[in-house]
């Protein structure tokens, strides 16, 4: 399934399409991603303007029919979409970025610094995230950037331990104590030499944490923590679920097309993931034909 | 082993005070006056002296490490503030709420477990086949949808459409002191639709763990020796493989025993289960943060007591352990 578990394994495009969850992943996403950037071309109004009557039902220019306020369910849907991957991405990025470090550093420098670091994260590890979250979401105010920064101060932890332990088996290899004996410096052997060989599972942790990060936000607004004036797919549900979209037959329309589109957006990027994770752990591989 | 119980220790204390300072200083830190969000009262509507007053009463005009230690202080006396919306101590309100919510969540991961178990052997064992495809796509499918979502669904359908399940709550306030039989089997409906949310979302984790852990015990030596002994392959995979597997299932149920209190935040909500999540919520919608930092406290301690449960236990499951 991999082009060689052993060795040079070169990044190429060639893994996905080897996989076919991985490719059905890529698909997802990238259509995803073109309704978001074409939100404007692709949406029939103005998700944030009154054009028609509230509640109507699907047909009449409504695809999906109008909310509560009477705005276009349809269109709503086509921007959230905007506001769930931009969360998805950037909180990922973050938690990746913060997780690296974190992983990196505790790694190379060892000693004292690991095990502070490691000791904290495991407190991070630990603490119930999400009431925690609720909490902080609580007293910070409902905000698009509040929501993002709040997700990612409480889920880099879990990347900053699996990016250690890769560290760790990375910071005892030839190549590395070649460097060493070369006379570079600590900071270069982590940036240039150890870096890199961390990079590929950085990425799939990006990819997990930014499916993650989707599903949080999601509970957050429907939980009415998330940003009044931002339309996302959880505060469309908020709505639909306030306004008892379930007790007529709205639900059809107004609950089930922004949940299928969260779970197609978190599916797309766990297949992604789970090909990549392939990819750089292809112990993963050698125990599936065990047996 | 007594040394890992002891780092633990630490660990979990550093958590309690963590929870604590975060509680203390979350509503002083933020912009504006704290008397809001400490006492609750509508200050702007306040006279300078009637703000003063009420300053005094609330201990704010004292230096901070003061206020840090009668909050201390209080919380020992399981004191745990009072509530703004309803006239009663957060620590009554909360005592009323969690057993509800170990209710569904104890039963919810009893379920996940037996299921994740059940299927992770079986398409382990059939691996490579559609089977085995087809229930790894399933769970996948699962995992990725919104725990919220899956509740407002199964409510439409098994709610409100076909109406064989209650809609929200916990029982029946009518049959409360009538036939005790009927009242068990009223809570028990209750149940089904909260439950069956959370089994959906929560099948996964175990599912994945067994069928990995199975995949590898499949292979050993042992493991042969029983199919070539010519005994029945249910038998090799249940009694030999199965207990062998059922390990790293072990440590993934342990693992979500802590956090099963707080993940039933979100569909507690949905179902309006009268359980510390749903008190959560309607902490956020009135703004009650005496409330809500209550809440959050408790559910911390549920965590760390779980989690101790889940050490104490561990040897049992895996003599190993208590050999290092």
């Amino acid at each position: 399934m991999i082009p060689s578990a052993q060795g040079k394994r070169p990044m190429s495009l060639k893994v996905l399409f080897d996989n076919p969850p991985g490719l059905i992943g890529v698909v997802l996403l990238v259509m995803l991603l073109g309704i978001a950037v074409f939100a404007p071309q692709l949406s029939p109004y103005n998700p944030d303007e009154r054009v028609g009557r509230p509640f109507q039902r699907p047909g009449e220019g409504h695809l999906l029919g109008t909310n509560d306020i009477g705005q276009d369910i349809l269109s709503e849907i086509i921007w959230g979409t905007r506001a769930s991957l931009t969360i998805g991405v950037v909180t990922g990025m973050l938690v990746t970025v913060a997780g690296t470090t974190v992983g990196l550093v505790a790694g190379c420098t060892g000693g004292t610094v690991d095990s502070l670091l490691m000791r904290f994260t495991d407190l991070v590890l630990i603490i119930p995230f999400l009431p925690l979250m609720i909490l902080l979401a609580a007293f910070l105010g409902p905000s698009f950037y509040n929501l993002m920064l709040v997700i990612a101060v409480l889920m880099w932890a879990r990347p900053a331990r699996i990016i250690r332990s890769q560290v760790l088996t990375l910071r005892c290899r030839t190549y590395v104590e070649a460097a060493r004996a070369a006379g570079a410096s600590s900071g270069r052997i982590m940036v240039r030499h150890i870096l890199p060989g961390v990079l590929p599972l950085a990425v799939a942790q990006f990819v997990m944490s930014a499916s993650m990060a989707i599903l949080i936000e999601a509970s957050l607004s429907f939980l009415g923590l998330g940003d009044p004036v931002q339309k996302s797919w959880g505060s469309i549900l908020y709505y639909a679920q306030a306004r008892g979209a379930f007790l007529t037959g709205a639900w059809l329309w107004w609950v089930l097309p922004p949940g299928l589109l969260i779970t197609l957006t978190v599916m797309g990027f766990a297949m992604t993931g789970f090909a990549l994770d392939r990819y750089v752990n292809p112990r993963l591989n050698r125990r599936q034909v065990c047996g | 082993m007594r040394g890992r119980i002891g780092s633990q220790l630490v660990q979990y204390l550093a958590l309690i005070f963590l929870t604590i300072a975060l509680n203390f200083f979350l509503p002083r830190a933020m912009p504006g006056s704290p008397l809001a969000r400490l006492a609750g009262e509508d200050i702007a509507m306040m006279s300078p002296e009637m703000r003063q007053e009420i300053m005094v009463r609330h201990g704010l005009d004292r230096p901070v490490y003061v206020q840090f230690g009668l909050y201390l202080r209080q919380l020992a006396r399981g004191d745990l503030g009072h509530s703004f919306q309803r006239s009663a101590p957060v620590a009554s309100i909360i005592a009323e709420r969690l057993p509800w919510t170990l209710l569904l969540t104890t039963t919810a991961l009893a379920l996940q477990t037996a299921l994740g178990v059940a299927l992770g052997g079986w398409a382990a064992w059939r691996r490579g086949g559609s089977a085995d495809y087809g229930t790894m796509a399933l769970v996948m499918l699962c995992r990725s949808m919104p725990s919220f979502w899956i509740a407002m669904i199964l409510l439409a359908v098994f709610g409100a459409g076909l109406g064989w399940f209650p809609m929200f709550g916990a029982f029946k306030p009518w049959l409360v002191g009538g036939d005790t039989l009927a009242a068990i089997v009223d809570v028990l409906r209750h149940m089904v639709l909260p439950v069956t949310s959370m089994v959906v979302l929560g099948t996964a984790e175990t599912f994945m763990t067994m069928r990995y852990s199975m995949l590898d015990v499949l292979g050993e030596d042992y493991v042969r020796t029983a199919r070539a002994k010519g005994l029945r392959e249910a038998v090799v995979l249940y009694k030999h493989a199965g207990r062998n597997a059922l390990l790293p299932v072990a440590t993934v149920f342990m693992l979500s025993l802590g956090f099963a209190v707080s993940g039933a935040t979100v569909i507690e909500t949905v179902f309006a289960y009268p359980g510390m999540g749903r008190l959560m919520y309607e902490a956020v919608l009135g703004r009650d943060y005496p409330l809500l930092q209550g809440c959050f406290l408790v559910i911390t301690l549920a965590v760390i007591a779980a989690n101790i449960f889940a050490d104490l236990l561990y040897p049992l499951v895996d003599p190993r352990v208590r050999l290092t």
